[in-house]
C-alpha cells in the first residue's frame, strides 16, 4: 500500500471581505498517494484550481490545512512544482536560463545546474533549443518548457494548472501522450487539474470529481486500465461514461446558477 | 553554410528597409524646405523675418564646422544632461521600486508624486535659483527633476503590472524577498521602465534647456545659444538652435533609448508601448 | 485597510511643513530662501489684498494666465482635432506631418519664446501663440491615432447607408475617436498650461502666474516663489477635475467609449 503524500483535511477555501464572503472550497477531504497521476475535474467554477493553488502554497485555507509527507504547507516552496496554464515562463531568459532558474535557487553550482537542466530538456525533446527566447515558441514548445523547469530540482510532487488548455487540439493530444511518457519517466507524484473528461480518463490512476461551486469532492473514480491507453478502448471508454455522468448533473447545476 | 547565407540576406533587407524609412522620414522636410525657400525668395515674407533654409544652412555650417561653437554648446549641454539624466535615473528606479515594493511608502509618497508631476518642471527653476544660484547646479537640477518623476512613476506602474504567474512560478521554484526581486519582478517590469527612461530623457532635454535659458551665469549651452541670440536679434542662429534642439531630442530618443529598447524588450518578445 | 490610504499623505505633508515652520523659525534654514509656510500664505495674502477694493493683484496674475490658456488651448484644439482627423483619414497626409511632428513637438515652448518675442514682441500674441502649437501637437496626435483606429466595419456601414464622405468625416470619425480625442485633449490642455506659465517667464511684461513667479525670484521673495507654485498646482487641477471631466462624463462616458 503506497503511503499518502498529500493530505488535504477538512479544507474549506472564501474569498472576499467580511460580509461578501464567496465559497469556493467546501470541507474537502481528501489523499494522494506517492507516484500515482491523479486528475481534478469538476464543472467551471468548482474551485479544481483553487485547491491546486492551496497546495501549491500561493493561498491558504480559511479552514482545515493541507500536509505534504506530514508538514503543513504554509507557502510556496521547491517540494511542490508548479505547471500553468498560461506557461508563465520569464521572456527575459532563454530556455536553457528558465530550466536553469530553479536549480539555481536551491543550492546547485552554475555549471551543475546546467548539466541537469539540459538533460530536462532533452527530456521533453527540446534540445537544440536551449538557446532560444520563450516567445520564439509554439505554445506546445513554451509547455514543454514549463514542464521542465518544475521537474528540474526535483520537486515530490508536480502540480498542473489545466496545461494543456491554450494549445490546439493535435497538440493537446500529443503533449498528453508525452506527459505520460515523462510521469513514467520521472515517476512523480502529479495533481493534474482539467476540465475534459478525454485528457482526464486517459492520464489518471484516479479521477476526482468536483461538485458545482462550493467544491467538494462528488466522487473518485479509479483508472484501472493499463497504459498506453488506446482512447477507443472498451473498458476505457466505459470509465469515460462514469466520470462523464458524474460531471454531468454538475454542470447542469452550475449552468442552472449562471441562467 | 545554408544559415550564413539566409542571415546575411536577411541583414541586407534589413538595412534596405531601414534606409527607405529613413528617405521617408526626411522627405517632408525636403518638401517643406524647398516651399519654406520659394516663399521667402520670391519676396511673399521678407527675408528679414522669416530666413530661407539656405541662409540657416549656412549658418548652421558656420556654426558646426567654421568656429566649432554649436559643438561648445551642445558638449556643454549633453555635460549637464549626462549627469542629470543619470542621477535621475538611479533615484528614480531605486524610489519607484520602493514604493511599489512597499505598501506603506507607496500610499504615503503615491498621491503626492502625482500632484507634484503636475507642475512644469520649469516652474521649479525660480526655485533653484534662488536656492542654488544661477550657474550650472540649477540646470543639472531642472534636468534631474524632469526625468526624475517620469522613471518613477513608471517604475511603480511596471512593477504592479508584473505578471502575477511568473511571480508565483518563481516563488514554487524558491525565490524570495530581494532575489525575488531583482531576478524576477524587475526584468518584468522592463517595459514600463523602458517607458519611463524615454518620457524621462524628452522631459530631461526639454528641461535643460528651459533651464540654461533662464540661468543667468552660464555661458554656453543650447538654451544660452537661443537666448544669446536675442540680444543680436539674430533670427538665424535663433532657428539653427531650434534645429539642434529638435534633432537632439529626436536622437536621444531614436538612438539610445531605441537601442536600450532593442537589446532588452524587443529580444525578448515583450511588447513595447509606443 | 481603506482610512490609511489617504491618512498616510496627510502626515506626509503636515509634517513635512511642520518641520519646515520649525527650521526655517529655528534659522536652520534661511528663511528668505526657504520661505516657511506662514509666510507663503502671509505673502499670498498680501499680494491678494494689496491694490483691493480696486482689485486683488493675485487673482488679476491668475487671469490673466487663465485667459491666455483658454485662447491658446482652443485654438490649438480645433486645429488639432482638425490636423488629427485629415491625418487619420489620409495615409499620405499622415506620412507628410508625422515627422514633423515627431521632430517638432518636443521642442520646449520656451525655447521658442525669443523668435516669437522678435515677430510678436512681449505679451499676449507670444504667449497665445506658443501656448497654442504645444496644445496642437499631442491633440493631432491622439486624434489622428484614434481616427486610424476606427473600425472600418462601422464606416462601411455607414456608407452603405448613404452617408457622404464628407459628412462621415464629422458624424462618423469625430465619435468613433472621441475616447483618443479626449486623451488628446487632457494632455494637449495640460501641456498648453505648462507652456503658458514657461513662456511667461520670459515673455510676459506685467500679468500672469508665470510673470508672477519669474518677477519674485528675481527679487528673491521665496514666499511668492513657492505660493505660485502651490497656486499652479491647484488652479491646474481645478481645471482638469472641474471642465476637462465634466466634458469627459458628458460626452465620452455616456457614449460608452472609455470605462468610467
Amino acid at each position: 500500500m503506497t503511503q499518502e503524500i498529500i493530505q488535504i483535511d477538512g479544507v474549506s477555501k472564501s474569498f472576499g471581505k467580511a460580509d461578501r464572503q464567496v465559497a469556493a472550497l467546501n470541507e474537502v477531504s481528501l489523499a494522494f498517494r506517492d507516484g500515482e497521476f491523479a486528475v481534478l475535474i469538476g464543472p467551471s467554477g468548482c474551485g479544481k484550481s483553487t485547491l491546486l493553488y492551496l497546495i501549491a502554497g500561493f493561498e491558504s485555507p480559511t479552514t482545515g490545512e493541507i500536509r505534504l509527507d506530514g508538514k503543513k504547507i504554509q507557502k510556496p516552496g521547491p517540494d511542490r512544482g508548479f505547471v500553468f496554464q498560461d506557461y508563465a515562463l520569464f521572456p527575459w531568459k532563454t530556455v536553457l536560463g528558465n530550466v536553469m532558474f530553479g536549480l539555481l535557487r536551491n543550492g546547485y553550482s552554475h555549471r551543475d545546474a546546467k548539466t541537469v537542466a539540459m538533460e530536462h530538456i532533452r527530456m521533453v525533446h527540446l534540445q537544440g533549443f536551449e538557446r532560444a527566447f520563450p516567445h520564439t515558441l509554439s505554445g506546445g514548445m513554451k509547455q514543454r518548457v514549463g514542464i521542465a523547469r518544475a521537474l528540474a530540482y526535483n520537486p515530490k510532487v508536480l502540480l498542473m494548472d489545466e496545461p494543456f488548455g491554450a494549445l490546439d487540439a493535435q497538440t493537446r493530444k500529443l503533449m498528453q501522450q508525452e506527459m505520460v511518457s515523462i510521469w513514467e519517466a520521472t515517476q512523480k507524484t502529479v495533481v493534474f487539474v482539467t476540465h475534459s473528461v478525454i485528457e482526464a480518463v486517459y492520464l489518471a490512476d484516479r479521477v476526482v470529481v468536483m461538485t458545482a461551486h462550493p467544491g467538494s469532492v462528488k466522487g473518485i473514480i479509479d483508472v484501472d486500465v493499463p497504459r498506453p491507453r488506446q482512447y477507443t478502448e472498451e473498458h476505457y471508454l466505459h470509465i469515460r461514461q462514469d466520470v462523464l455522468a458524474l460531471l454531468e448533473d454538475e454542470v447542469a447545476k452550475s449552468a442552472k446558477a449562471l441562467a | 553554410m545554408m544559415n550564413r547565407r539566409i542571415f546575411t540576406q536577411d541583414a541586407a533587407a534589413r538595412w534596405r528597409t531601414r534606409f527607405v524609412a529613413a528617405l521617408q522620414f526626411v522627405l517632408p522636410f525636403l518638401i517643406l524646405g524647398v516651399l519654406w525657400e520659394l516663399i521667402v525668395r520670391t519676396g511673399v515674407v521678407s527675408q528679414t523675418s522669416l530666413p530661407p533654409p539656405s541662409r540657416i544652412a549656412c549658418k548652421f555650417w558656420e556654426l558646426c564646422v567654421g568656429d566649432h561653437l554649436l559643438w561648445r554648446h551642445l558638449a556643454r549641454s549633453m555635460y549637464r544632461l549626462s549627469i542629470g539624466y543619470a542621477l535621475a535615473m538611479g533615484s528614480g528606479l531605486l524610489f519607484g521600486s520602493l514604493l511599489a515594493m512597499n505598501r506603506i511608502l507607496g500610499d504615503m509618497f503615491s498621491p503626492i508624486l502625482s500632484l507634484l508631476i503636475s507642475v512644469p518642471t520649469i516652474a521649479w527653476v525660480p526655485v533653484f535659483l534662488i536656492t542654488m544660484g544661477l550657474g550650472d547646479r540649477t540646470v543639472i537640477a531642472a534636468v534631474f527633476l524632469g526625468g526624475f518623476f517620469a522613471i518613477t512613476y513608471n517604475t511603480i506602474r511596471g512593477i504592479e503590472m508584473v505578471d502575477v504567474s511568473q511571480v508565483r512560478a518563481a516563488r514554487t521554484m524558491g525565490a524570495r524577498g530581494p532575489k525575488l526581486f531583482t531576478a524576477v519582478l524587475l526584468p518584468a517590469s522592463s517595459v514600463s521602465v523602458l517607458t519611463g527612461l524615454r518620457l524621462g530623457i524628452g522631459y530631461s532635454w526639454r528641461a535643460l534647456v528651459g533651464g540654461e535659458m533662464l540661468s543667468a551665469m552660464i555661458q554656453w549651452g543650447i538654451g544660452k545659444m537661443i537666448y544669446q541670440a536675442r540680444f543680436w536679434n539674430d533670427i538665424v542662429v535663433m532657428f539653427v538652435g531650434l534645429l539642434v534642439i529638435g534633432l537632439t531630442g529626436f536622437l536621444l530618443d531614436r538612438l539610445l533609448i531605441r537601442w536600450l529598447e532593442r537589446v532588452t524588450v524587443e529580444r525578448w518578445g515583450m511588447v513595447t508601448e509606443r | 485597510m481603506k482610512v490609511r490610504r489617504w491618512i498616510l499623505p496627510i502626515v506626509l505633508v503636515a509634517s513635512f511643513l511642520g518641520i519646515w515652520e520649525l527650521a526655517a523659525h529655528l534659522r536652520w534654514i534661511n528663511p528668505s530662501l526657504f520661505a516657511p509656510p506662514s509666510a507663503i500664505v502671509r505673502d499670498l495674502l498680501r499680494l491678494h489684498t494689496r491694490r483691493l477694493p480696486d482689485y486683488s493683484v493675485l487673482l488679476t496674475h491668475i487671469g490673466a494666465s487663465l485667459r491666455r490658456m483658454f485662447l491658446a488651448a482652443s485654438i490649438g484644439t480645433i486645429a488639432g482635432v482638425a490636423t488629427g482627423i485629415l491625418m487619420g483619414a489620409s495615409r499620405i497626409v499622415s506620412r507628410f506631418f508625422d515627422p514633423i511632428i515627431t521632430i517638432l513637438m518636443p521642442i520646449p515652448g520656451i525655447a521658442q519664446a525669443p523668435l516669437f518675442i522678435v515677430w510678436l514682441g512681449f505679451g499676449d500674441p507670444t504667449i497665445v501663440t506658443i501656448g497654442a502649437i504645444a496644445t496642437f501637437f499631442p491633440i493631432a496626435f491622439n486624434t489622428a491615432a484614434g481616427v486610424r483606429s476606427i473600425d472600418p466595419q462601422i464606416v462601411r456601414a455607414a456608407r452603405i447607408m448613404g452617408v457622404s464622405k464628407t459628412a462621415s468625416l464629422a458624424r462618423i470619425y469625430l465619435p468613433s475617436a472621441a475616447g483618443h480625442i479626449m486623451a488628446g485633449i487632457k494632455l494637449g490642455w495640460a501641456r498648453g498650461w505648462r507652456t503658458v506659465i514657461a513662456v511667461e517667464f520670459v515673455a510676459a511684461a506685467s500679468w500672469g502666474l508665470g510673470y508672477m513667479i519669474w518677477d519674485a525670484s528675481e527679487y528673491i521673495r521665496s514666499g511668492v516663489v513657492y505660493g505660485g507654485i502651490l497656486l499652479l498646482m491647484l488652479v491646474y487641477f481645478a481645471i482638469e477635475r472641474l471642465l476637462l471631466e465634466t466634458v469627459e462624463r458628458l460626452t465620452v462616458r455616456r457614449w460608452g467609449m472609455i470605462r468610467s
